[in-house]
């Protein structure tokens, strides 16, 4: 029998995973559950546990590619003694394969079917002639080619598509003067006239003066697009206060030892993280987005706050899932984890997504301040800078004071410069008055 | 003209003026080029002035007069009591379609501004072509050069060529006179539709093929249709023939064609040439010299007119700076035989020994309405597919016009097209292309106007 293992909803809105690395070959054979495959998404990078125990016989998807929800991803043989296994095991993997009916091998047609050959052909690319034309002029091999339609066939969209992604790579192949491999015609087998000519790339022989150009991929290439999906879809505004960061402080150098003892490191981001709920509570359309589609505002009940974290690959932001509902040491303790998460990449599917709110600690990373870009569909993202010690004027008097920097940036749509300044002044006040916490304390 | 060594730089020259060159020629000029286009004789080359057309309009006449000898023209109420022919007017009507045909091709060279110039060229260096004709020499130097000075007909090294008892295909399509007997060596298209064009006229033929089957490459159901079609025009045929065994005179050896290239001086240049002497080249015509490109029947290919057209295209399109190669799926094949036979892609076997599930369906053409009411009805159309995705690998058409109706199959393999695509479609009834539809169907296991198996 066999298995077609297919690419599963991932959530979220995502649509597409990239195979980064595949951890079997064909003829290997896989047991249920064993890793076969890594594979990045949106926000991490998974590992595929394999849906049955079988002979992998295709890899339709190969590394580097970049899958669709429903994509086959890996043919297997399974014996039909293992075919029980077909049904796939939950797991806590996010990409979780879907089951599929395994495909019927019988034959379409009634007609002659004659002895099976021993070898098998390799299927054809199904394209037609114009697109196998596109495909040699952008110097594109269309078996790399993944169809974006259901039917298998590659249209010229698909061959554009991958050869803007192949990018700058294949620069080389465009060049029509260029001198291929001679190959004899004669008597040539049509059907095996195969595009044959590989050509050759043209050395740029001038490091140093030349631009250098490297193709936006991976997580690079995720955090543009959501970045620019961001700038471009939501009006921004940035409002800027600064905080007086004394009793943070303060607080925080009491907790930090009790807390050390447990195991936790606290920092100040699980203590503002705190401090935020009862402020979204208190301003619900901060914990809020605009459906776009529908013209709705969608107040969230629920409050998970998006952390942005450096990784060495660039930006990602781990989510504290119901962190009203986390006492303060919880919070530290799975903040510590999701960043660790984070910078291995190690971080689930839920952990890196679906964020109500986001807080950026621009402190840090080494920043003073920054206007930071709201992280889609979100309404808000507040930004903390470092706390510094600056000389402030208080009642007719200069005086030193350890200084917290605020930049919150909203949606224009849905909140105005008013309710961003409520905001940000009751923030102020919690921050600099802790204590209140105490007053809604369950 | 000048006289003398005079040097004239061009843009691109064409070497040879057949369909191959002329094609070249023209879209280079398309393409903004000034082009200059040489050859000794007009323009159409082999194809339009000795080969393809000349033989098909003499099977055409052939068959006209053909078909007033047969029954069925009684059976449909005509009488056809005094009709006779006259070979030397067969051969000026002929003679009135090339030069109708050539007259075209002049036209169209001039129309878009491509100097034709008389003369056989040869390289001096890898910039250079000398052109002798009748008003001297010339050289060219040109910034490209397309070579498309097509091949001459193979022979046999034991049988030379001499024009009165051994002949070349086109020597026997201008026969003077009408011999009585004519000995036939070839297992190819040509070779079958010279049995077929003169036995049509009453010539005793004997047609001995040299391989297996008088066809190679033909799938066997069609083949007995070929096969029945020959014998009922008194032609007698045999396989597996050892060329002594062939005696009787004239004899026309059809063994296919040598590339043209012996005079070029292609050593002096570097051009790479292949073990049957043709030039080799890349699938963008490039020789491995890159700026002189070759396409057609030099390059040692298959020696058909449709390959050496394409490949003049892309041959232009590359020297102008386009990324295009020559790479269709499958070739069009057509035999003008009683009934006429075309093929494309594999047939059932050939698929098979490629490795693919195989699926097959026919039609045979007693059952087409259009067939019987042209009183046609011999032939039939065979569908090979792969039997996992329907996929259409291959089409053979036995029948009356087979030859244009073969290019609806050979458009669907191209797009790659499935059984159910073939089905779905509407086809003009009664028309000849549902013998398409209908084998479709009948792969799938649902064709209406026969029974299916099982």
């Amino acid at each position: 029998m066999t298995y077609e293992f297919k690419l599963a909803d991932l959530g979220e809105g995502m649509h597409e995973a990239e195979i980064v690395q595949w951890l079997i070959d064909v003829g290997d054979t896989a047991k249920l559950d064993q890793a076969i495959a890594k594979v990045e998404t949106d926000k991490a990078v998974v590992e595929l546990p394999s849906p049955v125990t079988g002979r992998v016989s295709e890899i339709r998807v190969k590394d580097g590619q970049t899958a669709k929800v429903g994509d086959v991803l890996v043919v297997f043989e399974t014996s039909a003694a293992s075919s029980g296994d077909g049904t796939p095991k939950s797991s806590e993997t996010p990409a979780v394969a879907t089951s599929s009916a395994p495909t019927n091998m019988s034959s379409v047609a009634t007609a002659s079917s004659q002895s099976a050959p021993s070898v098998a052909a390799r299927p054809r690319v199904q394209a037609a002639p114009a697109v196998r034309k596109l495909a040699f002029e952008l110097g594109v091999d269309l078996e790399q080619v993944t169809p974006s339609s259901a039917s298998g066939r590659v249209s010229l969209e698909d061959v554009r598509a991958y050869a803007e992604r192949a990018g700058s790579a294949t620069s080389g192949a465009q060049n029509g003067a260029s001198t291929a491999e001679v190959a004899s015609t004669a008597a040539p087998k049509e059907e095996q006239l195969a595009p044959s000519t590989s050509p050759v790339e043209k050395k740029v022989d001038q490091a140093g003066t030349e631009d250098q150009r490297q193709p936006l991929t991976g997580l690079r290439k995720r955090v543009a697009e959501h970045m620019e999906r961001s700038w471009r879809t939501i009006p921004h505004a940035t409002a800027f206060d600064e905080i007086d960061g004394g009793a943070l402080i303060t607080l925080r150098q009491a907790l930090k030892p009790i807390a050390e003892q447990r195991g936790v490191r606290l920092t100040y981001m699980p203590l503002l993280i705190k401090l935020l709920i009862p402020l979204l509570k208190e301003f619900p359309i901060f914990n809020a987005s605009l459906d776009e589609e529908k013209r709705e505002i969608v107040y969230k009940r629920s409050y998970h706050i998006g952390v942005a974290t450096d990784s060495p690959e660039g930006l990602l932001v781990p989510v504290m899932r119901n962190a009203d509902r986390l006492t303060l040491m919880e919070v530290a303790a799975k903040l510590e984890k999701l960043i660790e998460g984070a910078q291995k990449r190690t971080l689930a599917l839920p952990e890196v997504s679906g964020s109500t709110f986001t807080l950026n600690n621009v402190g840090s990373f080494g920043g003073g301040s920054g206007t930071p870009i709201i992280n889609y569909p979100e309404a808000a993202i507040l930004a903390v800078g470092r706390i510094q010690e600056k000389a402030i004027a208080r009642q007719g008097a200069v005086i030193v004071r350890p200084v917290m920097p605020l930049a919150l940036s909203f949606d224009h749509r849905l909140i105005d410069g008013a309710m961003s300044g409520k905001f940000l002044g009751r923030f102020k006040e919690l921050v600099e008055n802790p204590q209140q916490l105490m007053l809604d304390m369950v | 003209m000048v006289v003398g060594d005079v040097t004239t730089a061009v843009d691109v020259l064409v070497l040879g003026a057949g369909p191959g060159g002329y094609v070249a020629a023209i879209r280079a000029a398309q393409l903004g080029h000034h082009v200059t286009l040489v050859d000794q004789g007009p323009p159409g080359g082999t194809c339009l002035n000795r080969g393809c057309i000349p033989l098909k309009a003499l099977l055409s006449s052939t068959e006209r007069y053909y078909d007033t000898q047969q029954e069925e023209l009684a059976a449909m109420g005509i009488a056809a009591e005094t009709v006779s022919f006259d070979w030397p007017r067969m051969q000026a009507w002929k003679q009135s379609v090339v030069d109708r045909l050539t007259d075209g091709v002049r036209r169209l060279v001039a129309g878009n501004h491509i100097d034709y110039v008389y003369g056989t060229g040869w390289f001096m260096n890898a910039q250079e072509v000398r052109v002798e004709g009748e008003h001297g020499s010339h050289r060219f130097k040109f910034d490209h050069c397309i070579l498309a000075v097509g091949a001459d007909a193979a022979g046999h090294p034991q049988l030379p060529y001499d024009g009165e008892r051994v002949l070349t295909p086109e020597q026997a399509l201008q026969l003077p006179e009408l011999p009585n007997t004519l000995n036939i060596l070839g297992d190819d298209y040509i070779a079958l539709e010279l049995a077929t064009l003169f036995g049509r006229l009453g010539v005793e033929v004997k047609l001995y093929s040299p391989g297996e089957q008088i066809l190679a490459g033909c799938d066997p159901t069609a083949l007995r249709l070929v096969q029945s079609g020959l014998r009922k025009l008194g032609i007698q045929t045999a396989t597996k023939t050892a060329i002594e065994y062939v005696t009787d005179r004239p004899v026309v050896i059809s063994q296919g064609v040598s590339p043209h290239t012996a005079g070029l001086h292609l050593d002096a240049v570097g051009v790479n040439t292949s073990s049957n002497g043709g030039i080799a080249v890349n699938a963008m015509q490039q020789s491995s010299v890159p700026h002189i490109l070759a396409v057609g029947d030099c390059t040692g290919g298959r020696a058909l007119a449709s390959v050496a057209m394409k490949q003049g295209k892309v041959a232009a399109e590359v020297l102008s700076g386009q990324r295009v190669q020559f790479a269709p799926l499958v070739t069009p094949l057509v035999v003008h035989t009683a009934p006429e036979i075309a093929m494309v892609g594999y047939a059932a076997d050939e698929a098979t020994q490629a490795g693919y599930p195989v699926v097959t369906g026919r039609f045979p053409l007693a059952a087409n309405g259009r067939a019987l009411t042209l009183g046609k009805d011999n032939g039939v159309a065979l569908i090979v597919a792969n039997a996992d995705d329907g996929v259409l690998l291959g089409a053979t058409i036995a029948g009356p016009r087979a030859g244009d109706l073969i290019g609806q199959a050979a458009l669907a393999i191209e797009m790659g097209a499935t059984l159910t695509d073939l089905a779905e479609i509407l086809y003009a009834h009664p028309s000849l292309s549902e013998v398409l539809l209908e084998s479709a169907e009948n792969a799938l296991g649902r064709a209406i106007h026969i029974l299916s198996k099982g």
